[in-house]
């Protein structure tokens, strides 16, 4: 797609108001309020780049949006509007807006511990304490092929660690030469743009990719579609350079997997439905390869939910927006839950662990008879049925 | 919702009864209720505060029909003016308070109440947007007969409340022959269930922009998904083979599903604005829906009817191209960044005279004129003519306004009239329909809004500036100091 950006207060004049946007955004939905949705953002920018300064409550309305791309899609005038809200949140940054939301904390362990949770970077790799055959050669291991980008919510939160681990035996299984980066994987840099600190996002790539490069990968796996989303896309552009390396989400790389024939996917009859992240989806352009990944396991049922692929609706978990406003991201979460539960599927599959996280969380809250698993734990169910 | 979103709470509310009423789907707060002055037209802030006062006193959002009549009655208990509100898509101010009072926000009246697959008929609720509803109906193998072409965002009840022509209609009439019923709060707050047969009818609501009610729910005929969408976008030299190509195929049968057409014009502003239109002459991009003989029918009527007049028929890809950006024509905006025009109705046989018109003007005014519509009756196209403005140059931008004014008097010298009055086409009413209908309007807001608290100062009544002689005298000048000062510019 042609870029059209010309600069945000002339973006913000180009914007014909015509409401595409409000009608497809989640926290519109959520919220209800005209200053909520991406016309109200657009608004707010307008003000802010005209420089009329900030209020909170500005900056609140900036912070309450996943970054989902959903207004991007639908606007008739082409507006890069996820680029919009990114250069409003670096102008509210440069004026100490952060400190006013829990987003203060964010910024402080990614300062300190290069992660979003403050762990120390030696539990990174706690995830394969539980492994039950242990991998070799996965603490930044010379000489492999493959680097796993793990990141920080996979390695880091209890509940998305069996997503690491599915994803680290299935590569074990194929005999793909990988290792990670282990306690010198930093943040990839995605939470720092949302914060508004692209300088220290362009560090973060820095150092990870030079830490790749001295491991002499030629392929970077990455299962977070937010992870790897930047190594793609914004990599090279905070650098401004190429990364000479090749960067594959792990749907993506399952894809090759199972096309060159090494792993040996056994029947599941599971009725599954598949949720699109943003960052993979709309935001990278990555549909079909998940879907094509489930569709090669022998027994599962697809059945694709009533918005799909670009029109997907968000989970809520994007954006930094659980830490501006965890229960907003439930409302949103609940919404998707819906759609899956529509479909009567048993099992939500989503490649990606904040999706994951949220739309487990829904369906508790719920009481909702759905699991939701990553396309990774599926892939190694059914290698492991 | 969320205790981490509320808004602040003023310390003392002015209309405490109003807010226990709706809890926290009420505010009064000062920056939430800025956001509610607006809707597409953007309005030098000089204008905005000699003409109307439209900051709201507060902000509600009912969840269904009892809420909406509460607020009513309590807005009328205040004597505060209430303007309906739900996506807020024109550009007539129809939906901007113009005398303060309360906004009424309709966007959580959202969704499909029932459908009725085998009557072909479907009830919703009014913020539920056209495009939502045509895609949730197609899951179930049903599709709205017509849509306008801003679907997806316009909501059914805001379309009900303009004259709902758009996409579809030359095919299935205007919006009033899909309409069954309308469930509506009227101005006193009694929930009124209007039909052809009741009193008042479901005729007076429609087009009535929100100056006689809040509809809080609509009943309309659907039908069976087509089974084929046929699409032929045909290069023609002008204007007048536009016209004569249009006519001849609305008078052919099969009807067509929809006729949209460009002029050079538009599509070079298009081009200005970075896209890659199809062509450089004037283009008509003609849709036919139903099965497979009936596309057949009507590609064999475009291509003897496009021969005929020496139309140049584009490749499929092309027209399936243009159909799919059907909703996009705001992208022109690009070429701005603002785009200011007039929408007309305009006969069919008239299209190419006021081309002509349109284009001596663009002349005489040294600006480019881009005209664009679609034919909605056999006898009548909707025309929008744009042009390019720049709204953070405001002085130059309130001089470009008058132009405005210069094309509704050219499509009124070839027999058109606004779509539309709202707020700023106030001064266009005489235009816009003939004595009898307006008085006959003024008689229907008397006898339900005595008060004229509905939605004031749409169509009826407005701004002493706004009356025809001295809006006309005031634009007509700034037009033609337009024009001599072209050089300032």
């Amino acid at each position: 797609m042609k870029s059209f950006n010309t600069g945000i207060l002339a973006e913000t004049h180009i914007c014909a108001r015509c409401g595409y946007c409000q009608t497809v955004c989640p926290i519109s939905h959520a919220l209800g309020w005209e200053s909520t949705g991406p016309r109200g953002r657009i608004a707010i920018a307008q003000h802010v780049a005209a420089g009329q300064g900030a209020t909170t409550e500005h900056a609140r309305r900036v912070y309450q949006c996943t970054l989902c791309g959903h207004c991007r899609e639908v606007c008739p005038t082409h507006i890069d509007t996820c680029a919009l809200w990114l250069d409003l949140r670096e102008r509210l940054a440069a004026d100490n807006q952060l400190a006013a939301f829990p987003l203060k904390t964010i910024s402080a362990n990614l300062a300190k511990f290069q992660n979003v949770t403050g762990d120390p970077p030696e539990n990174r790799l706690m995830w394969q304490d539980n492994l039950e055959t242990p991998i070799a050669n996965l603490n930044s291991h010379a000489g492999a092929e493959v680097v796993y980008f793990v990141g920080c919510v996979a390695g880091l939160y209890g509940q998305t660690q069996s997503i690491p681990q599915a994803f680290a035996q299935i590569l074990a299984h194929a005999n793909v030469a990988f290792t990670t980066l282990g306690g010198d994987e930093q943040c990839c840099g995605f939470p720092l743009l949302g914060l508004g600190q692209p300088a220290a996002a362009r560090e973060r790539a820095r150092h990870n990719l030079a830490m790749v490069h001295a491991l002499g990968a030629h392929t970077l796996v990455a299962a977070c579609p937010s992870c790897y989303h930047v190594w793609r896309d914004d990599y090279p552009r905070l650098l401004d350079a190429p990364l000479n390396l090749r960067v594959r989400h792990a749907s993506e790389f399952l894809g090759e997997l199972i096309a060159d024939g090494r792993l040996n996917l056994q029947p599941l009859a599971e009725r599954v439905t598949y949720h699109d992240p943003c960052d993979l989806g709309r935001n990278s352009g990555v549909y079909e390869p998940p879907r094509q990944v489930l569709a090669a396991i022998p027994g599962l049922e697809l059945i694709e939910m009533a918005d799909n692929r670009a029109n997907a609706l968000c989970c809520g978990g994007g954006g930094n927006m659980e830490a501006v406003d965890a229960e907003l991201v439930g409302a949103i979460a609940a919404r998707r839950l819906t759609q899956a539960l529509d479909t009567g599927a048993s099992v939500i599959a989503t490649p990606c662990q904040q999706c994951k996280r949220t739309l487990t969380n829904a369906a508790r809250k719920a009481r909702a008879r759905i699991k939701t698993l990553d396309l990774t734990e599926i892939v190694w169910r059914s290698l492991a049925a | 919702m969320s205790q981490a979103v509320h808004l602040a709470t003023p310390p003392s509310l002015h209309f405490p009864e109003l807010a226990k009423l709706l809890g926290d789907r009420y505010t009064e707060n000062n920056f939430e209720r800025a956001f509610y002055r607006r809707d597409l037209a953007f309005v030098p802030p000089i204008l905005e505060m000699v003409l109307a006062r439209t900051l709201p006193q507060c902000v509600a959002r009912p969840r269904d029909a009892d809420e909406v009549a509460a607020l009513v009655r309590g807005a009328r208990t205040h004597q505060l003016a209430i303007t309906p509100r739900a996506a807020a898509t024109t550009v007539y101010w129809n939906s901007v308070p113009t005398r303060a009072g309360i906004v009424i926000d309709l966007n959580a009246l959202r969704g499909i109440v029932s459908v009725n697959a085998e009557n072909l008929t479907a009830t919703v609720l009014p913020a539920t947007r056209w495009g939502e509803l045509d895609a949730a109906l197609r899951r179930r193998g049903l599709a709205t007969r017509t849509y306008p072409t801003s679907a997806p965002s316009a909501t059914v009840g805001g379309w009900v409340s303009m004259e709902g022509f758009g996409i579809g209609s030359l095919q299935f009439g205007g919006l009033a022959q899909q309409l069954i019923a309308l469930d509506v709060v009227l101005p006193d707050g009694r929930a009124h269930h209007a039909t052809r047969d009741s009193d008042p009818p479901l005729s007076w609501f429609l087009g009535s922009e929100g100056t006689l009610g809040i509809i809080t729910a609509i009943e309309l005929a659907i039908r069976r998904a087509p089974e084929k969408t046929g699409k032929h976008l045909v290069a023609l030299r002008d204007l007048v083979a536009v016209q004569n190509v249009a006519r001849a195929l609305a008078q052919s049968a099969p009807t067509p599903y929809n006729l949209h057409f460009s002029d050079a014009a538009h599509l070079r502003l298009l081009r200005a604005a970075g896209f890659a239109p199809p062509t450089e002459q004037a283009m008509l991009l003609i849709t036919y829906e139903g099965d497979a003989n009936h596309i057949a029918a009507g590609a064999q009527n475009v291509y003897a009817i496009a021969q005929k007049f020496g139309g140049e028929i584009l490749p499929d890809d092309l027209a399936a191209r243009e159909w799919g950006e059907r909703f996009a024509a705001l992208r022109v905006k690009r070429a701005g960044p603002t785009v200011l025009g007039s929408e007309t109705w305009l006969r069919a046989d008239r299209l190419a005279e006021y081309g002509a018109d349109v284009a001596h003007l663009a002349n005489r005014q040294r600006v480019t004129l881009a005209t664009y519509g679609t034919l909605v009756t056999q006898d009548e196209f909707t025309v929008m003519t744009v042009y390019p403005s720049d709204e953070s140059r405001q002085l130059a931008y309130i001089f470009d306004l008058s132009l405005t004014k210069q094309l509704y008097d050219l499509a009124f010298r070839r027999g058109g009239r606004p779509y539309g009055i709202g707020f700023w086409n106030a001064p266009y009413r005489h235009r816009a329909m003939p004595a009898h209908e307006l008085a006959e309007r003024r008689a229907r807001k008397r006898q339900l809004d005595p008060t004229n608290g509905m939605n004031p100062d749409k169509i009826f009544v407005a701004s002493p500036i706004l009356s025809p002689l001295i809006f006309s005298l005031g634009m007509n000048a700034l037009a033609w100091a337009r024009r001599v000062g072209g050089a300032w510019r």
